[in-house]
């Protein structure tokens, strides 16, 4: 299982990375950087939903880092 | 002590969506909101209400390096269960504390890269945190993918009942009128006969994908490995088992993962976007959840944003959960024993909508400071459904009154007001 699943990551990550190159130019990415494409726009949100239903389920993480949209670091 | 150590299991959530998120708005930004979380509870037991108030900046120091700080606290009054049995509301007890929390963090950035080393310190009655981390992201040639991955250590230290040798199902719990010691901010101490400091490590790794797909879709994948080693029972939750009431007594080591998908597509024609999310986790103690999230954002205007989202979940008991009846009646499973609701079968809902009004400067600052300032308005609903972990055996005293739940089709409201500001 654990196998699995860390073959489809890699299969995931490469075939991501490779789309990567050629899928939006810097000229398209007008929407791509409104606030409403960027995930976890808000922190504070993003957070504080966390907090709340980590103290009533029992699973916990896995929704990524913040950030996207324009991809600009 | 319960709304710590969740704390602790998603704080390195938190902080990777923080530092990211203030590399994604690359400008120096501050962020105060305030949520109240209110649940209602059986009886006249009057519910459980959290506040929970949370500030952050962050700012560039030159070119390279950034400085992140962060405050937030929870301030929780209510009633808990103290013996998990069939009868909970009758065996209740009010209580209130007050958590605060402090991050700071350091961040360096490259032309395509940043790295950040952080710092956060919890504390509360009867529970210490000190953690440590990183987060390193990075965009791919191309600046249409980018990658992060972000780990934490936490040291923390739980205060239990000094119950010496004894054997499980004869230590007691520990009660609200026992002293938890602490040398200073973040130290411990003992106080032989009365409590005890236990130590909870936890390591936790994530690994963030997000992609842009087209000019109008982006995609994020994401996965999220936590082991826990040490204490992690409630020291104040006990459970009927035959006819005593020991401390609950639940594994020390669990390992845990999830991954999850989330898409964003955004619609020019209706200056509109869709969210959709889903998540899979499974833990070592043979907890298995699923989440999937539905959302739409729709500006109306060029100031205001309304977004609606809904979510479901569900999830499968712990391998040692049994409903309150048979711990009574039959006996412990294996050698563990618990009334954690949350290792319990269970199923909920959450529908809610944001609104968000943006305000962006003109010639002159927004309040002589502000590029861009977001004031935030949301509220949510929480439906919760309890199932029996066993549907197979009769369970005559069914699982209605086991924990402290409102007896209406709604379980909890959630509202939150903040304000995020980028200057």
């Amino acid at each position: 299982m654990a196998l699995r699943f860390s073959f489809s990551l890699v299969l995931l990550t490469v075939g991501l990375s490779a789309c990567g190159r050629t899928a939006v130019r810097a000229s398209e990415k007008e929407f791509l950087a409104d606030q409403v494409m960027v995930f976890d726009n808000d922190p504070h949100e993003a957070a504080s939903d966390d907090h709340i239903l980590t103290n009533r389920e029992g699973a916990a993480g896995g929704h990524g880092a913040g950030g996207g949209g324009c991809g600009c670091n | 002590m319960w709304l710590q150590l969740a704390r602790s299991n998603l704080r390195i959530v938190s902080l990777a969506i923080l530092l990211s998120s203030a590399a994604a708005f690359a400008d120096d930004r501050a962020e105060v909101s305030t949520s109240v979380f209110e649940e209602r509870r059986q009886g006249d037991k009057g519910g459980l209400t959290v506040v929970h108030p949370q500030v952050d900046f962050g700012t560039d120091i030159g070119s390279h390096v950034s400085f992140d700080a962060g405050y937030s606290a929870d301030a929780v009054t209510g009633a808990t269960s103290t013996v998990y049995q069939v009868d909970a509301v009758s065996s209740a007890t009010k209580f209130s504390d007050v958590r605060h929390e402090g991050t700071l963090a350091l961040g360096f950035m490259g032309r395509r890269s940043k790295i950040s080393f952080s710092a956060t310190l919890g504390t509360e009655r009867d529970y210490l945190s000190r953690q440590i981390g990183g987060d390193a992201s990075i965009d791919l040639p191309g600046r249409n993918t980018t990658v992060d991955l972000a780990y934490s250590h936490s040291f923390d230290t739980v205060c239990d009942k000094d119950n010496g040798d004894a054997m499980p199902l004869e230590r007691r719990a520990l009660t609200g009128a026992d002293e938890c010691r602490k040398k200073d901010l973040i130290l411990s101490s003992d106080i032989a006969g009365t409590t005890v400091w236990k130590d909870l490590s936890i390591d936790t790794a994530q690994f963030t994908i997000t992609q842009n797909l087209t000019p109008t879709m982006n995609l994020q994948f994401a996965a999220y490995g936590q082991v826990l080693e040490g204490f992690q029972s409630n020291p104040y939750r006990r459970v009927r088992v035959g006819g005593n009431s020991p401390q609950e007594h639940i594994p020390d080591t669990r390992a845990r993962w999830s991954t999850s998908v989330r898409l964003n597509r955004f619609l020019p024609k209706l200056h509109s976007a869709v969210h959709l999310s889903a998540r899979f986790y499974d833990d070592t103690w043979r907890v298995i959840g699923a989440d999937a999230e539905l959302g739409y954002s729709q500006y109306i205007g060029n100031s205001l944003l309304v977004k609606f989202h809904a979510r479901v979940y569900q999830q499968s008991a712990a391998s040692f959960f049994k409903d309150a009846f048979f711990y009574q009646t039959e006996s412990t499973a294996g050698e563990y024993y618990t009334g954690d609701r949350e290792l319990s079968p269970v199923r909920s809902a959450m529908v809610g909508a944001k609104l968000t009004l943006i305000t962006i400067a003109g010639d002159k600052p927004v309040w002589g400071l502000f590029d861009k300032l977001n004031f935030n308005v949301k509220g949510d609903l929480l439906i919760l459904d309890q199932l029996p972990a066993d549907p197979s055996l009769d369970n005559p005293m069914g699982i209605g009154t086991q924990f402290l739940y409102g007896t209406g089709l709604l379980d909890a409201v959630i509202l939150q007001v903040g304000l995020l500001g980028t200057y």
